[in-house]
Parts: structure tokens; sequence; C-alpha cells
């Protein structure tokens, strides 16, 4: 009896220890399936031009030279590069200053009409018109070609808004009354009170806001006809499916130079998310994704 | 005279109270203020916009309105029920192949003993959720070409042709899909890890005790807790799963075209390149309708069979 049930302890130890090896293994290899094109793109757009001709697939760097990057400074991209900088940089600005306050006053339950606001928000999440109306609106508003028009359509998202709102509901009413006995009124108590014990959840929200706009694509495309005002994703997409010249002699850009502004097109976003990447997990759970 | 003084207070109590309680929110309304003015213009005015799919808007100066013709023509070209096909296709294997990844990639990461490695984990698969589509479509577009991507270099090191795996028709919906799967994956997978941190691990600690094993504590601990995420995130993943657009606008080519053109692309082209803006909109209806039917018929299944069900 005694030693079946120790038999029975090692072999159930054994199968344990297997799936313990097999599990980090299996991990392990996702993580390497994700940072494997990641390191391609870094490293290609660090070699030399005579490395990078004739079509390989790099995996061990064979030079390092700035020059890719030196080309792409000196070129349009930047052009695209500062508009994007400027929509991404305004739009979240904007955006948290609506979103945060919004959040918080539909957090409290005296709001007068707040079941209204919440199903008439809540029912933008699961219909969308699509996009041939939002571009006859914008059309409408005079905003084609203009750079608001990737910025005014987009500056709330109804889910960062519900995750706003949920944290802040997890926040006791205890501490909007203190601040009210204080002589605080409402939007004093959101920005000495709330707002500070809101960093994790802004912070991550932000970062979301951020991401929408210097990724935003296809509204681009509609929205923007003008050249000049062309946003980087929108060059990039036309400098790796058709090359306009404007970076190499001729019609040849060499691939360290179209990866290099790659980079430049996720570099924004890659130099802020170590930051905000420690509140994710908490930010996200106490905010949750539910009603 | 009593009664009607009375009856007067009544009436008056209200309207008196609401302008009050109005007054002394004031500051809350001013900050929901600018949202529901952006909520009205951006999202409201669009849905009245809809309308317009009722009419020959876009072509002439002068709008009429033409009843259910542009819904007619809709249902009678090949190019929009190839779209809705292909729309269909995308999102079912996308429901089926991507959907259920994040949750294993949550339990296994669960599984990790060293807390610094399950923060790596989650760190790095989180990065391509916040590439653009451009970006990730290059990525796939070096890692699958056919003279230097590397997966052709394996096939040619196994001794197997190069597969075109971007102007393939038999290929580029798996394109898709995977590529959906490398960009989405830690995004789910971390809302997943951090719900499981909520569970009490008194509970497993009693499972043990209880002789469960380790499956049968994952089935029957585990999952009820992330149950209420796996259906939020079944429901937002379906309401925008006919949307598909910008990933679709960034990787196809002419070469896919009939495999991958789906209803907003399809929708983008006649109603802004052609500039047939009503019969656009019609789509764009259309999408919208079985979107919301979609989500709203999940959440009922959700609430009537699944409550009671062990999952």
């Amino acid at each position: 009896m005694m030693t079946a049930k120790r038999a029975n302890a090692i072999r159930e130890s054994n199968a344990r220890k297997a799936f313990r090896i097999c599990n980090v293994i299996f991990l392990t290899l996702v993580c390497v399936i994700v940072v494997i094109p990641i390191w391609n793109v870094l490293i290609t757009s660090l070699a030399a031009d005579k490395d990078v001709m004739g079509g390989v697939y790099l995996l061990i760097p064979r030079s390092l030279t700035f020059k890719s990057y030196a080309r792409v400074l000196n070129s349009g991209y930047m052009r695209g590069f500062w508009n994007s900088l400027f929509i991404a940089g305004v739009g979240t600005v904007l955006a948290m200053v609506i979103t945060t306050p919004m959040g918080f006053a539909l957090a409290q339950k005296q709001l007068v009409a707040r079941n209204f606001f919440m199903k008439a928000i809540s029912l933008t999440l699961v219909f969308d018109a699509g996009i041939i109306p939002l571009y006859v609106l914008i059309r409408m508003l005079g905003l084609i070609d203009n750079r608001w028009a990737l910025i005014l359509p987009f500056m709330l998202s109804t889910f960062n808004l519900i995750i706003v709102k949920n944290f802040m509901m997890s926040i006791p009413t205890s501490f909007v009354e203190s601040a009210w006995l204080d002589g605080c009124n409402d939007l004093m108590a959101l920005i000495r009170i709330v707002i500070p014990m809101a960093v994790p959840i802004l912070s991550a929200v932000t970062l979301f806001y951020f991401v929408s706009f210097w990724n935003r694509y296809t509204e681009a495309v509609m929205f923007i006809n003008n050249s000049s005002k062309y946003t980087l994703q929108v060059m990039l997409r036309a400098l790796i499916y058709q090359s306009d010249g404007s970076l190499g002699e001729g019609n040849i850009v060499y691939d360290n130079t179209k990866m290099a502004v790659m980079v430049l097109g996720m570099l924004p976003v890659m130099l802020i998310y170590p930051f905000v990447q420690r509140y994710f997990v908490t930010g996200l759970m106490l905010g949750g994704v539910k009603e | 005279m009593k009664n009607s003084g009375q009856m007067a207070h009544v009436i008056h109590h209200p309207a008196g109270s609401l302008r009050r309680r109005l007054w002394k929110q004031r500051w809350l309304l001013l900050m929901v203020l600018p949202g529901i003015l952006w909520f009205i213009l951006f999202k409201y005015a669009t849905y009245a916009g809809l309308a317009l799919s009722f009419t020959n808007y876009g072509f002439r100066k002068t709008v009429s309105f033409v009843g259910l013709r542009n819904f007619e023509r809709l249902f009678r070209s090949a190019s929009f029920l190839n779209a809705f096909r292909n729309t269909l296709l995308i999102s079912l294997y996308n429901i089926v192949f991507y959907f259920p990844f994040p949750i294993l990639i949550a339990l296994l990461i669960n599984e990790l003993r060293s807390l610094r490695a399950r923060r790596t984990v989650q760190f790095l698969i989180y990065i391509p959720y916040f590439f653009s589509w451009v970006v990730v479509g290059t990525v796939f577009v070096n890692l699958l070409s056919p003279s230097s991507g590397i997966v052709n270099q394996i096939l040619r090191s196994l001794g197997m042709e190069s597969i075109y795996f971007m102007s393939d028709v038999r290929w580029f919906r798996k394109v898709l899909i995977l590529s959906y799967i490398w960009k989405q994956m830690g995004y789910g997978a971390v809302i997943y890890v951090a719900t499981l941190s909520t569970v009490d691990p008194q509970l497993y600690e009693a499972a043990e005790i209880d002789g469960c094993g380790r499956f049968r504590q994952v089935l029957y601990i585990t999952l009820p807790t992330i149950k209420p995420t796996i259906i939020t995130m079944l429901l937002l993943n379906l309401s925008h799963v006919l949307m598909i657009f910008d990933q679709v606008m960034v990787m196809y080519n002419a070469s896919v075209y009939s495999v991958s053109d789906v209803l907003q692309t399809f929708s983008y082209r006649e109603g802004i390149l052609t500039g047939n803006l009503g019969f656009g909109m019609a789509v764009s209806l259309f999408v919208g309708i079985v979107s919301l039917l979609l989500v709203l018929g999940t959440n009922w299944i959700s609430k009537h069979f699944l409550d009671d069900s062990i999952l």
C-alpha cells in the first residue's frame, strides 16, 4: 500500500517534470518565433549594402553601419515621421484629456442620466457604421487632406473609456467624498485624488491611444491625398510594395534602407513600451474588459 | 385648497430637485460633455448617415431616394457575394485557429515556476501587438519571400520547391491567419494571465488534497475562473471579425484578389474609389447589421446555455 503510493507519486512527478520541460521548450519556441523577424529587421537595417544584396535573410550580423539611417534621415520619409508624430502626439493628449474626466464622471453612481449614457456608449461597442459613413462625414466637415481628419474621429475609444471607467469605479467613494469635505469640487477631486491613484491604468490607456494613432493606415490612405501630408505608415507601405526612387540611385532601394524606415515606423512605440509594460498586468486586470 | 397645494408641491418638487441635481453635478456634467459631443458627431451622426444607403448619393448633385435598389444590386453582385464568402471564411478560420491560442499560451505561462520567466515571455510576445499592419505585413513578406525568406530556405534545404506564399491563392488566407496570430496572441494571453492570477491558490491546494491531478485542476478550477473573460474576448473578437480591413488592405495584391477581397475592401473600392457612396453605404450597413446580430446572438447563447454548463 505504502510503496504503491510512493511509486505513484514518483511516476506523477516524472510526468510533471516531462511536462515542465516540454512547456519551457514550447514557450521558448514561441518567443523565438516572435523575436526572430524583429531581430532580422534590426540587423538588416544596420548591415552594409554589400551584405544585403542578392536576397539573404540575415540572422547573424555581418556588418554594423548606420549608413542606411543616415540615408533615411536625409530623405522625404522624415516628413512622414513628423506628420505621424504630430498626429499621434496631439491625438493622444486630446484623447486622454477627454477620456479621463469622462471615465471618472461615468463612474459616479449619482450622475444624472448615467444609465442612458452608458447604454448609448455601449451600443457603439457592438455596432459600427463602417468606413464609408465616416468618409462622407469627414468630407462634409471639409477635413479631407487635413491632418485633423486622423485625430478628431479617433480621439475617443469606447473600449479605453470603459477600461478607465471600470478602474475608477474600483476606487472607494470615500476618497472622493473626503476631497469634497476639504472643499474640492469634482474636477479638483479628480486631479488631486483620483488621477494619482489611476496612474497605472492611465499609462496603459495612453500607450493604447498612441499606438492606435501611430499605426493607423487605412483611414490615412482614404483621408489624405496630398503627399506632403502622408503619414509614415502610408509611405512605408508604398516603399515596401513599390519603391519610389527617392532613397537610392535609380529605382533600387536596398533592403537595409527599407528596414531602417521600418525601424523608424516602430521606434516611438518601442521606446515607450518598456516603461509602461510593468503596469499592463495590474492595469488590465483591475480595469477588466467587461462592463 | 390644501389638497391642490399639496399637488402643486408634488408636481414641482421633482423639477426643482432635478435642477438642483444638475447644478450640484455641474462639474461632472462638464466632464462628460466633450465626450458626449464626440459620440454624437463621430458615432451617431455616422449611424444617421447610413440612411444614405437608400439613395443614389455620390454621383449626382441631387440626391434622390432609390428605395432598396442598392441592396438589390448588392445581392446580385458576384463580387459582393465573393467578398462576403471570403469574409466569413477568414472570420471562421480566425475564431477556430486564433481564438484558442492565447488561452493555451496563458495556461502554459501560468505553469511556469519562475516569475521572471513568466514576465519575460509576456513582455516578448506582447511586442508584435504594437506593430502596425504595415510593419507586420513587411515582416511576413521578408519571412516568406520565395528568394530570400527563411521559410523557403528551409523548404529548399529539405528538397522542396519554393512556395509563393503571398501570391498563391491556396496559401494567402493561411498567411493572413498566421500573421494575425503572430500579431495578436500576446495581447490575448496577457489578459488571460492577468485573470488567472486572481484564482485563489487555496482552491488548488484543496483540489490536490482531494486527489485532483493537474489536468483536472485546470479543467475544474482554472477554466471556470476565466470563463467570463473568454466570453468577453469572444464577443469583442466577433464584433470586429467582419470588419477585417487594415490587414487585407496592406497585405493583399492582385494575384490573390479572389480569395482575399473582403466586405470592407469591397465597400472601399465601390464606395470611395468608384464614387458610388450610396452603394458603399449599403455594404457598410449590411456589415454593421450582420456584426451586430453575430454579437447579440453569441451573447444570448452564452447567457442561456453556457451559464449552467461546465464549459
